[in-house]
Order: C-alpha cells, then sequence, then structure tokens
C-alpha cells in the first residue's frame, strides 16, 4: 500500500513538465485587454518547452509535444500541426546539442535561448505565410521572439521550482 | 535500438504534424469536430481563467469614472436635451420611412438577437485574429452569424461547437465586411490584413474619403444588419484607406450573436410567385 502511494505520488510529479507547458498554454490563450498584447504576446509554451528538452527531456517525449503543440493550434485558432511540428523541431535540436551542452549556467541557457526563440519566431512568420498565401509582416514574429526572450527568466524561475520537486525524487 | 526507436517516434509526429498543416485546412467534417470537441472541453477552464482579469478591469474603468462624475453628468444632461430634440425629429423621420417602404415594397430586414455571451480566449497572434465565446449550437448559434457589442460590429462566427463558437474577428485577414459610407451610402468591403487598422477597398474611382468619415455596415451580404457602427477613417495609406474599429477588439467582454434577414413584402412574393408560375 505505501509502495502505491509513492507510485502515485511520482506519476503525478512526472506529469508535472506536461501540466507546467499545458498551463502556459492556456495563459497564453486568455485576453489581457491590452492593445500591445493583444498583437503581440511571448510563446511561452516554447520557453518550457526549450527548458524541459535541456533538462527532463524524458518527460516530454515526442508523443507529449505533438499533442501539446496540437492543443495551442486548436485553442488559438491557427493553422493545425504548425506549433506540433515547431515544438517537436525544438526538443530536437536541443537535445542534438548533447546531453551535457546546454546543463550549464543560466547566462549559457539564455544566449542560446535568444538563437532559438528567433529561429521559432522565423519559422513562424515563414509556415503562417505559407499557409495564408500572403507575405505577413515580419517584425510581428520578431517582436513575438523578444518578448519570448524577455519573459524566460521568469519562466526559467518558476520552472526551476518544479524541477528542484522533480530532483528530489531523482527522476 | 533505444535511438532508432526515438528517431522513428521523432519522424513520426513530424510527419503527421505536416500532413495536418497540409491537409488541415480542408473543412473535413472530422478535422472539425476535432477541433470543436477541443474547444468546448477548455472554454469552461478558460471562462473561469479570465474572470479575473475582467474583474480587474471592470474595477480600473469603474475608478476611472468615479474620477470624472461630476463633468460627467453635466455632459450628460446637455446631451440629454439635445437627444430629446432629435429623439422627436427621428419619430417623424420613422414614419415617413415607413410609408415610403411600403410605396416601394422595400422588403423589412428583421434582426433577432440569438444569445449574448462571453469572450473567453483570444489568439493574441499577429497572424490569426480569431476570440473564442462560450455559447453554442446549445444556444441556437450557427456558423456565419453577427457578433456585435454596444461599440460596433467585431466579427462572425466561423466554427461552432455545442457549448463554444470561435470567432472571426474584423481585422483578420480572411475577414471581408459589405460596409458603407455613412454620409453617402457609397459601398465598400472592410478588408482586414492582421494589422489593428483594416482598409477599405472596392472604393468607387473618383470617390473621396477624409479622416474622420464614419463607416457602417451595408447590410450587402446578410450577415451583419446594416447601419450597425464599424469605425471612422483614420488615415490614407499607399494601399488605400485604413479605418479605426469602433470595438476595441482587443477589450471584448460580453458580446451578442445576432441573426439577420430580409422578410419580403406581399406584393414583391406575389412577383415572385407568378414568375415561378410563368417559367
Amino acid at each position: 500500500m505505501v509502495g502505491m502511494e509513492v507510485k502515485t505520488e511520482r506519476g503525478i510529479r512526472g506529469a508535472l513538465p506536461f501540466l507546467s507547458v499545458l498551463l502556459l498554454i492556456l495563459l497564453m490563450q486568455l485576453q489581457y485587454r491590452l492593445f500591445f498584447l493583444d498583437n503581440l504576446f511571448p510563446y511561452l509554451s516554447l520557453a518550457a518547452v526549450y527548458y524541459w528538452s535541456i533538462f527532463k527531456p524524458r518527460l516530454l517525449p515526442v508523443s507529449v509535444l505533438f499533442i501539446l503543440g496540437l492543443l495551442q493550434d486548436i485553442l488559438s485558432g491557427g493553422p493545425l500541426g504548425m506549433t506540433a511540428l515547431l515544438f517537436i523541431l525544438v526538443r530536437i535540436f536541443v537535445i542534438r546539442q548533447g546531453s551535457r551542452f546546454l546543463e550549464r549556467e543560466f547566462l549559457f541557457n539564455w544566449l542560446f535561448f535568444i538563437f532559438v526563440a528567433l529561429l521559432f519566431g522565423f519559422l513562424t512568420w515563414l509556415i503562417a505565410s505559407m499557409y495564408l498565401k500572403e507575405i505577413q509582416f515580419f517584425w510581428n514574429a520578431f517582436g513575438q521572439s523578444m518578448l519570448t526572450i524577455a519573459a524566460f527568466p521568469v519562466i526559467s524561475w518558476g520552472l526551476n521550482a518544479i524541477r528542484s520537486l522533480l530532483v528530489a525524487e531523482n527522476w | 535500438m533505444k535511438e532508432l526507436r526515438h528517431r522513428f517516434s521523432s519522424g513520426f509526429f513530424i510527419f503527421l504534424s505536416l500532413a495536418l498543416l497540409i491537409f488541415g485546412r480542408s473543412n473535413s467534417v472530422l478535422i472539425n469536430e476535432m477541433r470543436t470537441g477541443v474547444t468546448d472541453f477548455f472554454v469552461p477552464v478558460l471562462d473561469v481563467a479570465s474572470r479575473p482579469f475582467a474583474a480587474m478591469n471592470d474595477f480600473a474603468k469603474w475608478t476611472q469614472e468615479l474620477a470624472i462624475v461630476f463633468s460627467e453628468n453635466e455632459r450628460l444632461r446637455q446631451e440629454n436635451k439635445q437627444l430629446k430634440q432629435a429623439q422627436i425629429k427621428a419619430s417623424q423621420l420613422a414614419i415617413d420611412n415607413q410609408r415610403l417602404k411600403k410605396l416601394l415594397n422595400i422588403g423589412e430586414a428583421r434582426v433577432t438577437t440569438i444569445a449574448a455571451a462571453r469572450v473567453v480566449s483570444d489568439s493574441d497572434s499577429p497572424f490569426f485574429k480569431s476570440v473564442l465565446i462560450n455559447r453554442g449550437t446549445r444556444d441556437g448559434v450557427k456558423k456565419g452569424l453577427a457578433i456585435i457589442n454596444e461599440d460596433g460590429i467585431i466579427g462572425r462566427t466561423i466554427t461552432v461547437g455545442d457549448t463554444s463558437a470561435r470567432v472571426l474577428l474584423a481585422t483578420d485577414i480572411n475577414s471581408r465586411i459589405p460596409v458603407k459610407l455613412a454620409a453617402s451610402g457609397i459601398n465598400m468591403v472592410l478588408e482586414g490584413d492582421n494589422s489593428p487598422y483594416p482598409k477599405l477597398s472596392f472604393l468607387p474611382l473618383g470617390e473621396k474619403l477624409s479622416v474622420g468619415d464614419l463607416i457602417l455596415t451595408s447590410g450587402y451580404g446578410m450577415v451583419f444588419p446594416h447601419d450597425l457602427p464599424v469605425g471612422q477613417v483614420v488615415e490614407k495609406g499607399p494601399d488605400g484607406f485604413r479605418i479605426k474599429l469602433s470595438a476595441k477588439l482587443y477589450n471584448l467582454n460580453y458580446v451578442s450573436i445576432v441573426g439577420y434577414e430580409i422578410t419580403r413584402g406581399p406584393a414583391t412574393l406575389k412577383a415572385e410567385k407568378s414568375s415561378k408560375d410563368s417559367n
């Protein structure tokens, strides 16, 4: 009975990366009633996907990222499959750097994230332009990427607290 | 082996995402049901989560109003006097209008408010402009209905679930709304391009617009009732005139879902019937 309880606790804790990305996706859908944020809102979920791909990729496998990306596409009314595809590409890109490459201090991660966020913004703009069959205003995607880069320290701080729970359990 | 399995899994989901991107835009029943099913499930969650922001906004608005309550009261008294005079004129014109319509046998437009809804979610994307509302087919909502609020037009419903619906905003690149110039009645089309200020197209050659001109819905297209406020001309850019919408699309709370139809007069119906019989 005690063993079962521990297993359940681990199961719930193991779902924390998934739940954190889900929460950020839902936060991205809310209306903040500010003119500026209505047009440009940071890709909060990207920051979380990047973070977990570095530290706990096993807890956020490709299949889960596909579902989360699809959910974001459905809730935001965007092209189905766009965010799912980009999330998977981010995960592959981060993992390809080697398991220990990004497990360094925060500043290094943030600098690398600047590159990832700008690339993500460019690909979003490219896919949106192809999907809508009309070249979209690029600087909007750039602005969104910059806001995401600015939001990364806050998200990273929150996710660090969640990760400390997982580290304690040696996940 | 594990590496191979991982690569296969990544490849499979990339392929699936690409397939969805390519074929997902077709209005297949399966994809629409998936979309509406997911939104129906998450709309109650978003509804609850969005309430604190709505409450904060209401509070901020309330404090602003409180600060100007005396000057506002004086302004409203003056406005009330003017409106009373205008009301007398308007009722005389309405009687004239009714009489002339009968003479010309013009169809009567019928506008019905189907439901009031709350906006619970916003795409917050620069490329796709839409919002989710918490009313669906259970409340009588259908695809292609007009969404308005007290300030003016907002958009139209594009996908409808049991308890939720997605509204394509007037600023979206796929939005086209028939409008007219309030002063002269010249018909145009309001074309969204994902910018906050949609542009006016199909302006007749030689027609002049100026900044501040009022734009209303024309009623063509049978989605938006005629004479609803749309916005005001704000600038003339290289690609034409742009307008500022009357409704603040970044700050939506309650909206109305309205149906619009034209009921024909008895003479028109008689004429239509006789032409059918002769065919």
